[in-house]
């Protein structure tokens, strides 16, 4: 389900979280093409786009994916130079929230 | 011993999301280190200037080499990180962080240049309004650094109300449950429902003899068809007990008969748990107040979502509203110079 702000235009609207099934549906159809890491402003040299995609959806997160899950603002600088229509700032709002419920010992 | 709990600590990963995280890296260290070289020359070259010469004026030797270098900082804040954004050549992951970082840098710098430019002189003219835009667009930057790191953390939070522990949508599985209570109680009430052709009225035994003490929703037939002519249903029946005992049959009376003709009134007994507020939908009033939790967190998700963007959409117009000053400033300077200059 694409959940969207106001309905004014496409580009009035924001997109808001996606749920794990589609987190999932959407890292299996990532090509690994590295497009959104090179548009992040956030991300350090540190992060491979296999690494990331492989500690997205479940297990245990390596200290450079943390941190650069951390530091990402969601700005969306990855959505548009992906060639395959992909959300990367919906997985990183999941690891974010994979974090968030680690620290509360969920 | 220390090898297996290494182990352990490395399957468990990184773990929780503090507030006050520290995200610093050696670019991050180079550019602080580079606004305090550049800044405290900056300062230290003003302290010896001031003690050495009277001129102390925006358009003192001084001033002009401090306008020139505040400048150049400011441009290449606004242009190197422009240009890398757009740039499709020779990128590799991280150097946009870098650019961001050069950005920061610069920006801070500039202020810091323009702001010793003006010598303290802070009257309304077009430079001290072009200095007020200055600041406000690096106070914008330093605020949305700020909520950068805040903002996505808050959207996080609200993410968690939004899905379940497996990561589904909560809405569609409070929307489930919501439906099989709905489901259950349409099943309940069916029960109650009169069936066609055979006459029910509430609150009877089977012999019609009195209140059922069996529950108080049962239901029972009456005995035989009744018709609601009472004119024509009995013209043909002979009266063989005395007249005045019609008055004490026990018979369904026609205000009785007349509730079922046409609608259906369930009206449970009052001792009943189905009188309770509610009590026709347990739990549903739970799920009613989750599922309104969950749609306030994607409402404020949303919002926390707009100022993550409108912010920077308002850091670029500060600096276009501060090009525009710095452009008239500029000319106002070029108006007073020029005549001096030229012959």
């Amino acid at each position: 389900m694409l959940r969207t702000g106001l309905k004014r235009g496409a580009n009035s609207a924001v997109m808001l979280h996606k749920t794990m099934p589609q987190v999932a549906q959407e890292l299996h159809a990532c090509i690994g093409c590295n497009e959104c890491l090179l548009a992040c402003p956030v991300v350090t040299g540190a992060v491979t786009i296999d690494v990331l995609n492989s500690e997205t959806l479940a297990g245990p997160i390596s200290t450079p994916v943390a941190r650069f899950a951390r530091a990402c603002y969601q700005c969306g600088a990855c959505v548009a130079p992906c060639p395959v229509g992909l959300h990367r700032d919906a997985m990183m709002m999941w690891l974010k929230v994979r974090m968030l419920r680690s620290g509360w010992g969920e | 011993m220390m090898a297996v709990t290494g182990q352990r600590e490395e399957r468990k990963g990184e773990t929780g999301y503090s507030w006050l995280f520290f995200a610093g890296g050696r670019t991050w260290f180079m550019r602080l280190v580079a606004i305090l070289l550049g800044a405290g020359s900056g300062v230290a070259f003003y302290v010896w200037y001031t003690q050495r010469s009277n001129d102390l004026a925006p358009d003192s030797l001084a001033g002009y080499a401090y306008a020139i270098i505040g400048t150049i900082f400011l441009l290449l804040a606004a242009f190197l990180y422009a240009l890398r954004r757009r740039s499709h050549s020779k990128r590799a992951a991280g150097q946009l962080n870098k650019s961001l970082n050069w950005h920061i840098c610069f920006g801070v710098l500039g202020l810091v240049f323009l702001f010793l430019h003006s010598f303290g002189n802070f009257n309304p003219r077009s430079g001290t309004y072009a200095l007020c835009g200055i600041i406000a667009l690096t106070l914008s930057g330093i605020v949305g650094r700020f909520l950068d790191r805040l903002v996505p953390r808050l959207i996080a939070g609200e993410v968690h109300k939004a899905l379940t522990v497996q990561g589904d949508d909560r809405i569609e599985i409070i929307s489930q449950k919501l439906q099989a209570i709905v489901v259950h109680n349409s099943q309940k009430l069916r029960g109650f429902t009169p069936v066609p052709g055979a006459k029910f009225y509430p609150g009877r035994d089977k012999s019609g003899s009195g209140r059922d003490k069996s529950g108080p929703y049962s239901m029972v037939p009456l005995p035989g068809p009744i018709s609601n002519d009472f004119s024509s249903g009995y013209k043909d029946q002979s009266l063989h007990t005395p007249w005045d005992l019609a008055y004490i049959s026990l018979e369904a009376t026609p205000q009785e008969l007349s509730q079922e003709a046409g609608q259906y009134r369930f009206i449970p007994d009052k001792k009943s748990e189905l009188t309770r507020p509610g009590a026709l939908m347990p739990g549903a009033q739970e799920h009613f107040s989750d599922l309104q939790e969950v749609e306030r967190a994607m409402q404020r998700e949303q919002f926390y979502r707009y100022i993550i963007r409108y912010w920077r959409k308002f850091h670029i117009m500060l600096a276009l509203l501060t090009l525009a000053l710095m452009v008239w400033h500029l000319v106002f300077a070029a108006q007073l110079l020029l005549p001096t200059i030229l012959p």
